[in-house]
């Protein structure tokens, strides 16, 4: 698998007040998965990263995926199965977009 | 991702009025009637370090001319060094080829060229200056160059909104990646010659859909125009995280002596960065929270885009009514009878 690199073009910022708000919000059974806590600014253009994406934006420093699916599996209680899904796909987009450089 | 609108926990761009001073005396200026001392090097540099405590990614230089700034360049490396994507806008008129090569080594990411027209004797006009466009287009090759990303920004009025077209050529042919059509704003001159230069409100309705249509086909440069009232024609993309004007919501201003003020056409000071905690103003604003919670007023009341555009530019109403909450003067959308 190739190591993958966020793009040094996209900048970004994590909202730590809205993370701890979505963490304390999952522990209370509630859906808190619209709500941004990572900004991204590509091209003068702003997006946000839901809590998922978020932690999976950081990871990506350099490691492979089945490297960023270990890390998601120890914080998210979900079945290995759907977190290769959503980690492959979520990848794939942000490939698509050019956010993330795949190393050769 | 995400679609949720939230107010950050911090400005995403400050905008920076390093110094008022100018070598132009352009028709349209904002800033030309203020005076006042200016920070001295480390002042400024004091307060990069604050402001870096809260992660905000981008200052952008306005002015005044940043050019005129001599400490300009090791203001901006000090700012890279802290983690800013620094850029500015400028006349260009002082952008030479080792101005360029400086702009490179100190880390600007992007730099701004103000032109106003294609045809060189209306920009000069414009201006007040004999040659700025010929300097604007030369530092433009400077910039490229010396691999400097390149913007350039138009202010739209009476002399260009119909050749805006044109205006997008020729940024292309500058190697520019993005044009600003910036809204005309009625503050300092632009309050005094608005009569002269701005739209009338069926001028901007028309000068929008044609510039929305072109930005949507056009491939070669993008065309950015940062103004909420264009919500009635154009629904805002999904990416946008707030509604209505950005000012006090995204970014805010610094002003040449540290005051603090919700964007540079509002001359309504919060406080001041020598003295201020960043996070204390903009978490405690009465003034940012006022605009962040705006009321609909008069023709705003019963409009339904207003839940979009959330009444227009605040900038634009306080300039002309002393109330962030009055209906944008360029607004074209009736009154619902």
């Amino acid at each position: 698998m190739k190591n993958i690199r966020r793009n040094p073009d996209v900048v970004w910022r994590e909202e730590e007040d809205a993370r701890e708000e979505v963490i304390g919000a999952m522990e209370r059974g509630e859906d808190a998965s619209c709500e941004g806590t990572v900004l991204l600014i590509v091209s003068g253009m702003m997006h946000q990263l839901n809590i998922l994406g978020a932690e999976i934006w950081k990871l990506l420093d350099g490691r492979d995926e089945s490297a960023v699916v270990d890390e998601i599996a120890k914080a998210f209680e979900m079945d290995r199965p759907t977190i290769e899904s959503d980690v492959h796909n979520f990848l794939t987009d942000l490939a698509d977009r050019g956010w993330i450089l795949y190393e050769q | 991702m995400s679609n949720k609108s939230r107010i950050p926990s911090a400005p995403i761009t400050i905008n920076w009025t390093l110094n008022f001073s100018c070598n132009f005396s352009c028709k349209h200026c904002y800033s030309r009637v203020e005076k006042m001392a200016e920070l001295s090097t480390e002042q400024i540099k004091e307060i990069m370090r604050k402001v870096a405590v809260y992660k905000v990614p981008f200052i952008n230089y306005g002015g005044g001319e940043p050019l005129l700034r001599k400490d300009l360049f090791e203001l901006t490396e000090y700012a890279t060094s802290l983690g800013y994507n620094v850029s500015m806008n400028t006349n260009a008129f002082l952008m030479n080829e080792e101005n360029a090569r400086k702009a490179k080594e100190a880390g600007f990411k992007t730099v701004g060229i103000s032109i106003d027209s294609t045809k060189p004797e209306v920009h000069d006009k414009f201006r007040n200056t004999p040659g700025s466009h010929k300097r604007a287009i030369e530092a433009a090759k400077f910039l490229r160059e010396q691999g400097v990303r390149l913007t350039v920004s138009s202010v739209i009025c009476r002399i260009n909104y119909q050749e805006f077209d044109l205006l997008v050529e020729q940024a292309k042919s500058m190697g520019a990646e993005q044009i600003s059509l910036h809204n005309y704003k009625c503050t300092g001159m632009g309050m005094t010659n608005k009569d002269e230069l701005d739209l009338s409100p069926e001028e901007w309705c028309d000068f929008y859909m044609k510039a929305i249509e072109l930005r949507a086909k056009e491939t070669g440069i993008r065309i950015s125009m940062d103004d909420p009232i264009t919500a009635s024609i154009h629904k805002a993309p999904e990416q946008t995280i707030v509604k209505g004007s950005t000012c006090g919501k995204l970014s805010l201003n610094i002003r040449a002596n540290g005051d603090v003020t919700p964007c540079g056409f509002i001359p309504v000071v919060i406080g001041n960065l020598l003295v201020d905690d960043l996070k204390d103003l903009w978490d405690g604003s009465k003034v940012l929270e006022r605009m962040r919670n705006k009321e609909p007023k008069e023709k705003c009341k019963t409009c339904k885009h207003y839940e979009d555009c959330l009444g227009g530019c605040s900038a634009r109403a306080y300039a002309m009514t002393g109330d962030f909450n009055s209906p944008d003067p360029h607004c074209w959308v009736e009154a619902k009878k």
